[in-house]
């Protein structure tokens, strides 16, 4: 279901920068209809929360979408990630369904996790999401977990791990790039660097001036990208999954890219200025795109619109099925501690 | 919540300890650590220090009395705590212990289990003696704890049971009849109601521990029945039912031991505990047993009130519809057997408490008043007290005053 | 056959603790190829208390594999191996060094089958060599179990004997959930008969190990060895002691636990760890709670650690944790031979 063959069909498009020129119409259509869905989906998720239909608070990627849907393109179907607090759009990106999705949001029971996990901890573990975390750094030793069962069961898949900027100064990232890189583990470390740890701005929080600088210390390569360009953050991921898969080791990715929303939904944006923000909204992932792709007549306008229509469409129909959807039920509560 | 003071242990092997002097008294803000009393033990005095910030209130113990350790002396009151509000206050009301009584026993037994407040507070008895107990009908008050701090175990409960219980079996098995004459008639033998069992327990055990001391006075009534005559228009006018001489007696009494503390008050273990309310507990029959109904802090109410509460007792007897806690749990305990022409006796005083009064017939008998040999109501009021804690010289000054009391009534009231 | 005689019947075969336990990985290992070993020096080095041995020339630094020192690293690739296929078995060289790695056990291990709806499963196994007697002094002598014993999700075991060591890590190598398995390091060098066939000790049941009528003294791991030699020597002084080897604190069997008490109406808990919140509350409260109570007929008494750490001093490293004297006096107390 996630099968994009990227790189596949080196059509001559002698205009094109190669990074875009590497990816097929089929691919881009598939690459815009997730940025759409996530944007889509994250805006309901902040209606519904305005409604009052959402319990918890959320972690809204709305901005970053390139990044999500970049790094996974190369990925494959048995192919495992590790998300994020603010993991709606790894997971839509890695295929799941937004009405199961939605479900989950809202508590029901036919959600991904049955209502257990919520916002925060969405996994597909049969589509390979092994679930967001909700603790900043958490899946980072996990995946050296994922890559160890890779290299022993000598399946050739791959495993990329989500990240923020707030997360590399944990030391469960140090550990985490460390151990994947002495046993030469197929790892893809993805930092999406939006600036800001909750309010701490990494420039403040940071030693080095790039999260990536650190891949040096840990012997592996480390690529500094703007966030927002989705064919050259799929570029750069193509080659980090390709060098994990064929046994090559780990890589360091960080996209650069900015969270038009606040932290969280109590978040009053006292730390940055609406003239920062207004800049990177003018770096929307999603227009740019698809300017650049009106401009080299790749799509027209009004195919554009439809995949944006479409999109909306669907996240409006995943809402509604999940409004309708049962509660769990309480004397369910304890059901899944533990595995029988 | 306010905090607890306790008598500290403070050496290995203390079981009581004696305040020597209070640094503070009833009110004084004291902070945490600072010296509060001083204890003696049979080697040193110790300087006791205040487990909390705060007002000091209720001390309730004396100095230079053996008191147990662990028992509470003072409560320190924190800022803002009331001493009404404060749920704390409740234990340190030390509330006489309640029921315990036969009749409470019994109707514990009806209910198929004890209600939480009958159980004695401050008795010690594990969940299994307790269990036991209740499964026996046996009151644990009537039992010696052998445990730390006279904690019953339920050794302790079977041994009582054995001790008190196996008698009437055997009598029932005609094993005791082996050792009678053969030409003697058949006796009937009937074994102990689970009441009268309870009965002769706990007065054989109040005979047994307390040691007794009587002291009887002829009281002259008169002006005592013109006052019951006048209550009686008043009570009709107020629609309270018509005074009878054992109320009143019970009113004067209660108003007297206002006065005299050690009256109201319990021997418990190597220590006096003085009861804050008076609760006057009267004798009355039930078709052959005995039942000892409470009225609860009679210090406070007044005749018509008083009454009112007898008469509502002496019904609920009757209808066996009084609660165990009605039925226990009083602080001295009046016996008139005049009705029944008795002219004095003596009462075996009803553990724990302290005494007993008990109140014969009012006969018209010559007495000398100024010179003139002259007929005038008496009556003789016998005092049974318990030795450990009340002297000679404390009953008779209490007797004193009940006979100031009866002989001028209209003063208390 | 004469060679057949010389040889010593299997249930009568003698291993230590230790060798118990390399046996359990050992078997486990040979059966199943998705087991394997990591932790600190766990190779050629052989484990810190000789626990893993020669295994790494068994199975290959494949398979026994030494990891940097990185405890939180470890815990969380044992999740992540876990959740994709492998039954990763952890050694945490001292159970001190578990504060390290308390996210990836707590948050992620524990939590993970809840969070995901039941749709993952965990089966991994951490052992914690634990305990004081060695002068390690306050850093390398606690016993953390309790806090583990709080997590749901979690399994926590406390095997006393070379039979139950070996039992029940195979037990919990087959366990589909996280299992912690605290070994005393004072228990490593006991002997004790041990079947040399694979056996699995079920995990949630306490054993009797002396059967009494007066009172209850419940222990785990090294307690429950010094509350047997403490039930001797009650049984000179006329006191019939009933000894229950808890085995598993979490679950933990508190029908054995409560069905003894109901018959000698006495209950002492002995503990290692500290004493203030720790498992003797939770068995006390658990009776306390339970128609038992109805049966007791003297307080319960907890026999813990003292409230401080581990001392390096011998004298005061015994003084802080209960020993078999202790256990003795306290039960004569309990029925009041002494004074209570």
């Amino acid at each position: 279901m996630n099968d994009i063959k990227t790189g596949a069909a080196q059509i001559a498009r002698p205009n094109q920068r190669p990074e875009l020129a590497a990816l097929d119409d089929a691919t881009l259509r598939t690459a815009l209809t997730r940025m759409h869905l996530i944007r889509k989906f994250e805006e309901a998720a902040e209606a519904s929360y305005m409604r009052g239909l959402i319990h918890g608070t959320m972690h809204l990627s709305i901005g970053q979408e390139a990044s999500a849907v970049g790094t996974t393109l190369p990925l494959q179907a048995q192919d495992y990630i590790l998300s994020t607090h603010r993991g709606h759009g790894h997971c839509i990106a890695r295929g799941a369904e937004p009405k199961l999705m939605f479900a989950e949001f809202f508590g029901k029971e036919t959600g991904y996790c049955k209502g257990r996990g919520g916002s925060m901890h969405i996994a597909d573990v049969e589509g390979g999401n092994l679930g967001a975390n909700g603790i900043v750094g958490g899946g980072l030793p996990i995946a050296v977990g994922v890559g160890m069962s890779i290299k022993a069961q000598k399946n050739g898949r791959v495993c990329m791990v989500f990240f923020g900027d707030g997360a590399s100064n944990e030391g469960a990232f140090h550990e985490a790039l460390n151990m994947a890189s002495i046993w030469k583990l197929p790892v893809v470390f993805v930092c999406e660097n939006n600036k800001y740890g909750m309010s701490m701005d990494i420039a403040r929080a940071m030693a080095v001036a790039n999260v990536a600088d650190r891949a040096s210390a840990y012997a592996m390569p480390g690529h500094c990208l703007d966030g927002n360009d989705l064919a050259g953050v799929a570029a750069v991921a193509r080659e980090a999954v390709a060098r994990a898969r064929q046994g090559g080791g780990p890589s360091l990715i960080e996209c650069k890219t900015y969270r038009w929303r606040g932290h969280s939904k109590s978040d009053r944006n006292l730390y940055r200025s609406k003239e920062e923000i207004e800049e990177w909204r003018a770096q929307d992932p999603i227009r740019r795109l698809e300017d650049e792709l009106k401009a080299h007549d790749r799509f027209d306008a009004a195919a554009l619109m439809k995949l944006e229509e479409d999109a909306q469409r669907e996240i409006d129909a995943a809402v509604e099925f999940a409004r309708t959807c049962p509660d769990p039920d309480p004397k369910d509560l304890t059901r899944d501690v533990y595995a029988i | 919540m306010p905090v607890e003071v306790i008598l500290p242990k403070v050496d290995m092997d203390m079981e009581t300890g004696t305040i020597e002097a209070w640094h503070v008294k009833e009110g004084d803000q004291v902070r945490q650590g600072e010296t509060i009393f001083e204890i003696g033990t049979n080697k040193a005095v110790m300087e006791v220090e205040a487990p909390a910030s705060g007002a000091i209130r209720r001390i309730r113990a004396e100095t230079g009395i053996a008191i147990a350790v662990g028992t509470p002396v003072a409560w320190i009151y924190l800022d803002g705590e009331t001493q009404d509000a404060a749920p704390a206050a409740k234990p340190a009301a030390m509330p006489a212990p309640p029921p315990a009584t036969a009749a409470a026993v019994v109707a514990n037994q009806a209910s198929n289990g004890v209600a939480a407040g009958a159980v004695p507070v401050g008795l010690r008895a594990t969940p299994l003696a307790r269990r036991v107990a209740r499964q026996n009908g046996i009151d644990l008050r009537a039992i010696a704890g052998s445990g730390p701090r006279g904690r019953i175990g339920e050794a302790d409960v079977r041994s009582h049971i054995a001790a008190v219980a196996a008698p009437a079996p055997v009598a029932v098995d005609g094993a005791a009849a082996t050792c009678r004459s053969a030409e003697a008639p058949a006796d009937t033998l009937k074994p102990f109601s689970a009441i009268r069992r309870i009965v002769a327990t706990r007065l054989s055990e109040s005979m047994r521990t307390a040691p007794h001391f009587y002291l009887t006075s002829e009281i002259e009534m008169s002006a005592a029945q013109a006052l019951l005559r006048r209550l009686a228009a008043r009570h009709e006018r107020l629609g309270a039912p018509k005074p009878s001489l054992t109320v009143l007696i019970a009113r004067i009494a209660a108003g007297v031991l206002g006065h005299h503390p050690l009256l109201n008050a319990s021997a418990e273990g190597e220590a006096t505990r003085f009861h804050e309310r008076i609760d006057i507990g009267i004798a009355m029959e039930r078709e052959g047993d005995l039942v000892v109904p409470v009225l609860r802090d009679a210090g406070t109410m007044d005749m018509p009130a008083m009454a009112r509460e007898f008469a509502r007792l002496r019904e609920g007897v009757a209808k066996r519809s009084l609660t165990p806690a009605e039925l226990g749990g009083g602080t001295f305990t009046i016996s008139n057997l005049g009705m029944y022409g008795v002219d004095s006796f003596t009462a075996i005083i009803n553990p724990p408490q302290g005494a007993i009064l008990a109140v014969g017939r009012t006969v018209e008998k010559p007495v000398g008043r100024d010179g003139q040999i002259v007929l005038r109501p008496m009556a003789n009021f016998t005092l049974s007290s318990d030795h450990r804690i009340i002297d000679g010289v404390t009953a008779a000054r209490f007797m004193a005053d009940l006979r100031e009391a009866l002989e001028n009534p209209e003063v208390l009231l | 056959m004469p060679s057949e005689l010389i040889e010593a019947p299997a249930e009568l075969r003698e291993l230590s603790y230790a060798e118990a336990v390399r046996e359990a990985l050992a078997q486990a290992m040979e059966a199943d190829s998705r087991v394997f070993l990591f932790g600190e020096d766990v190779g050629v080095y052989g484990g810190a208390f000789g626990v893993s041995g020669d295994l790494v020339h068994r199975f290959g630094a494949e398979r026994v594999i030494d990891t940097p020192i990185s405890e939180l690293g470890i815990a969380g690739a044992a999740v992540g191996a876990a959740i994709t296929g492998m039954r990763p078995v952890v050694e945490i060289q001292f159970s001190d060094f578990v504060t390290l790695a308390m996210e990836q056990l707590v948050n992620q291990a524990a939590k993970i089958r809840f969070m995901f709806g039941g749709k993952a499963s965990v089966p991994m196994v951490v052992r914690l060599p634990g305990g004081s007697g060695t002068g390690a002094a306050a850093q390398h002598s606690q016993s953390l179990e309790a806090w583990f014993a709080h997590v749901p999700g979690l399994k926590v075991l406390q095997p006393s004997t070379p039979h139950d060591a070996k039992g029940m890590l195979l037990a919990a190598i087959d366990d589909p959930n996280p299992v912690m398995i605290f070994e005393h390091k004072l228990l490593y060098k006991t002997k004790g008969h041990v079947p040399a066939e694979p056996y699995r000790v079920p995990i949630g049941k306490a054993a009797i190990r002396r059967e009494g009528t007066d009172i209850t003294i419940v222990g785990s791991s090294i307690m429950a060895l010094k509350a047997q030699a403490a039930a001797a020597r009650l049984a000179d002084e006329g006191v019939s002691a009933e000894v229950i080897d808890l085995r598993s604190i979490r679950p933990i069997d508190f029908t054995t636990i409560a069905e003894s008490v109901r018959k000698t109406h006495r209950l002492m808990v002995v503990y290692e760890g500290v004493k203030t919140m720790g498992i003797g509350a939770e068995i006390s409260a658990m009776i306390a709670e339970s128609e038992v109570f109805d049966f007791l007929d003297a307080p319960i008494v907890r026999l813990g650690g003292v409230d401080a750490p581990i001392p390096y001093n011998p004298v005061l490293e015994k003084a802080a944790v209960p020993q078999e004297d202790d256990i003795f006096a306290a039960a004569l107390n309990l029925l009041r031979r002494g004074e209570a």
